[in-house]
């Protein structure tokens, strides 16, 4: 198998060496741009499996990179913010950014990410059945089984678990759970996912009170985690 | 202000003539001029330049009128009554500049004094940053330096172990630097709050979830009645302020001491708490617990209970800290409950 090619638009120096280093490490390889123009020609070129997209560049903001290169590739996308500021994340993500990891960060946090990402593009999980904990479902057959037993998911509950799986170990805004299980009318009635997600914690969960495959990321939108994506 | 200084002046003008036409019977004319210049003095007093000169305009003009003969005048028969006029009008300009040039002095005293203690603060709070910057920084600097150039030389989990600590300490630095900055936001009023409707117990998980490696030592647990309502709050700083009221309690008691993450509803407000069984809080002032770099506290400038506060007050709730009875200290605040939102249908069919 060869290796994937991983794209990574910084324009600081030094935190591009650790990531050549420590991504060249882990065995990908590594193309380096150091701005927003490069990045998109980067990565029109070398046809990368994943791109690490700064959104603080120096030419143009990150978000542009990231709107370039889904015109033309659903490549996975993970953004690197320092900014502590939930909103150029949330926007970034609604731009098609798969995931974030905020600066200062550990390497290890990065590369979960990255893998995460990776296995999700090479299985994209429109997959039928999906395994965390006890539970299993078997979207197909709308089924959900928990240690064996039946559980009884509604409709909704049931849309909601196939969005967060479409997007596997990955976060998933509000706006795009609720445009996608009840519409675009309902963008921002985030009250609705508080209640269903409790919901399906409390039924799928093995401790609904501290999860951990249906993850909250507070002021952005939530994460599935299945049992090879734990956490970093 | 200047209004006011003239109808002083007016004032006193009337009422000098009123007290020299009582006493006009038995005093001398010299003396009634001593009352008129009386007045002219408390108006320089009390009011500005420009009062003083009207005045000593006026009281000269009432002196002249009822008491200088010819009575009912404004003519002058003897000409030593221009000097007393001249006299008057001196003595008023030089006690109002008096007056003045001490107020001005009494006020730059004042602003130096304020000046004084915002240095004061900044000063404490540069130098606590600094030595609290300067601990990891030393670290940092010596395990990086001593990797660079011995490294080779080093046992494999010697080097590991010098690149974890530059890695703690370095996220040490960062946790401080973005508290410096939260707190100058907060209090620059440069933040917006971005209400959203909220699940406290969701934000409480994933608070846990986020400190898990330093809340290792403690035994956490997360207690909330399942109908606790929705909260219209910013999460994301619900988050943060949760987050510090853990570490603080984490930080300031001993290892395997449970703390307790609480809400619950109290009229028309939630009350969401962080209590820990440790040894509890010296005696003193709990108010001054979430002053900025409160005293005496150990590893830290304290920014951590300020900045709660700040988040809380911008929600428009209240904090504060109690001391539980027996053993513990609880730490509370307060949020507005809304009406609760409107359900989707199918939640409500069930």
């Amino acid at each position: 198998m060869t290796p994937a090619t991983i794209l990574v638009v910084e324009d600081e120096p030094d935190i591009r060496r650790f990531l050549r280093s420590s991504l060249g490490a882990e065995g990908y390889r590594v193309v380096e741009s150091p701005n927003g123009r490069r990045g998109t020609l980067d990565a029109g070129m070398h046809k990368p499996d994943l791109a690490i997209v700064d959104l603080g560049l120096p030419d143009f903001d990150g978000i542009e990179v990231i709107r370039h290169i889904r015109e033309w590739s659903p490549m996975p996308i993970v953004v690197l913010s320092a900014r502590i500021q939930e909103r150029s994340k949330i926007e970034a993500l609604d731009a098609g950014a798969d995931d974030y990891v905020t600066k200062p960060f550990g390497v290890g946090e990065l590369l979960a990410r990255v893998r995460a990402a990776l296995r999700h593009a090479a299985r994209p999980s429109s997959g039928t059945e999906l395994n965390f904990g006890e539970t299993t479902i078997n979207f197909e057959k709308r089924q959900a089984l928990r240690d064996g037993a039946e559980v009884h998911l509604t409709p909704i509950e049931f849309r909601l678990l196939a969005c967060l799986a479409k997007h596997l170990g990955m976060v998933v805004t509000h706006r795009q759970l609720l445009t996608e299980v009840w519409g675009p009318t309902h963008a921002a009635d985030t009250h609705y996912l508080r209640v269903y997600m409790k919901q399906l914690r409390e039924k799928l969960e093995v401790d609904p009170v501290q999860p951990r495959h249906l993850l909250t990321e507070t002021g952005v939108g939530y994460r599935l985690m299945d049992d090879s994506g734990t956490e970093p | 202000m200047k209004w006011r200084g003239y109808a002083c002046a007016l004032g006193a003008t009337a009422a000098c003539t009123l007290a020299g036409l009582a006493l006009g019977t038995w005093l001398e004319l010299v003396n009634i001029a001593m009352v008129y210049l009386l007045g002219v003095v408390l108006v320089a007093l009390y009011g500005g330049r420009g009062a003083v000169v009207a005045a000593s305009i006026l009281n000269i003009a009432a002196y002249n009128f009822f008491f200088v003969p010819p009575r009912s005048t404004f003519h002058v028969d003897d000409p030593q009554y221009l000097v007393t006029f001249a006299m008057m009008l001196a003595v008023g300009l030089i006690v109002s500049w008096l007056t003045e040039t001490v107020r001005a002095r009494a006020q730059a005293q004042a602003d130096l004094a304020v000046q004084a203690e915002t240095e004061r603060i900044r000063n404490a709070l540069l130098s606590s940053i600094s030595h609290d910057l300067r601990t990891p920084l030393a670290v940092i600097s010596g395990a990086s330096s001593s990797l660079a150039e011995g490294g080779e030389r080093m046992a494999m989990e010697e080097r590991r172990a010098l690149a974890q600590s530059i890695f703690r300490e370095s996220q040490e630095m960062s946790e401080l630097v973005a508290k410096v900055l939260q707190m100058t936001r907060l209090e620059s009023g440069g933040l917006t709050l971005e209400r959203d409707w909220c699940s406290i117990g969701e934000i409480g998980a994933s608070v846990l979830r986020r400190l898990k490696p330093r809340l290792a030592d403690h035994m956490v647990m997360i207690d909330l009645p399942a109908d606790l309502p929705l909260a219209r709050v910013d999460g994301a700083l619900i988050e943060q302020a949760l987050a510090n009221l853990l570490e603080n309690a984490a930080r300031h008691t001993p290892a395997r001491t449970l703390i307790r993450l609480r809400a619950h509803v109290d009229g028309g407000e939630m009350v969401v708490s962080v209590e820990d069984f440790g040894p509890g809080l010296p005696d003193g002032s709990l108010e001054r617990l979430f002053d900025k770099f409160h005293p005496g506290r150990r590893g830290g400038v304290g920014l951590g209970l300020a900045i709660c506060r700040a988040i809380v007050a911008l929600h428009g709730g209240r904090i504060w800290a109690e001391r539980l009875p027996g053993v513990g200290t609880a730490f509370r605040f307060s949020l507005a409950l809304e009406s609760p939102p409107e359900m989707p249908a199918e939640a409500l069919a069930k």
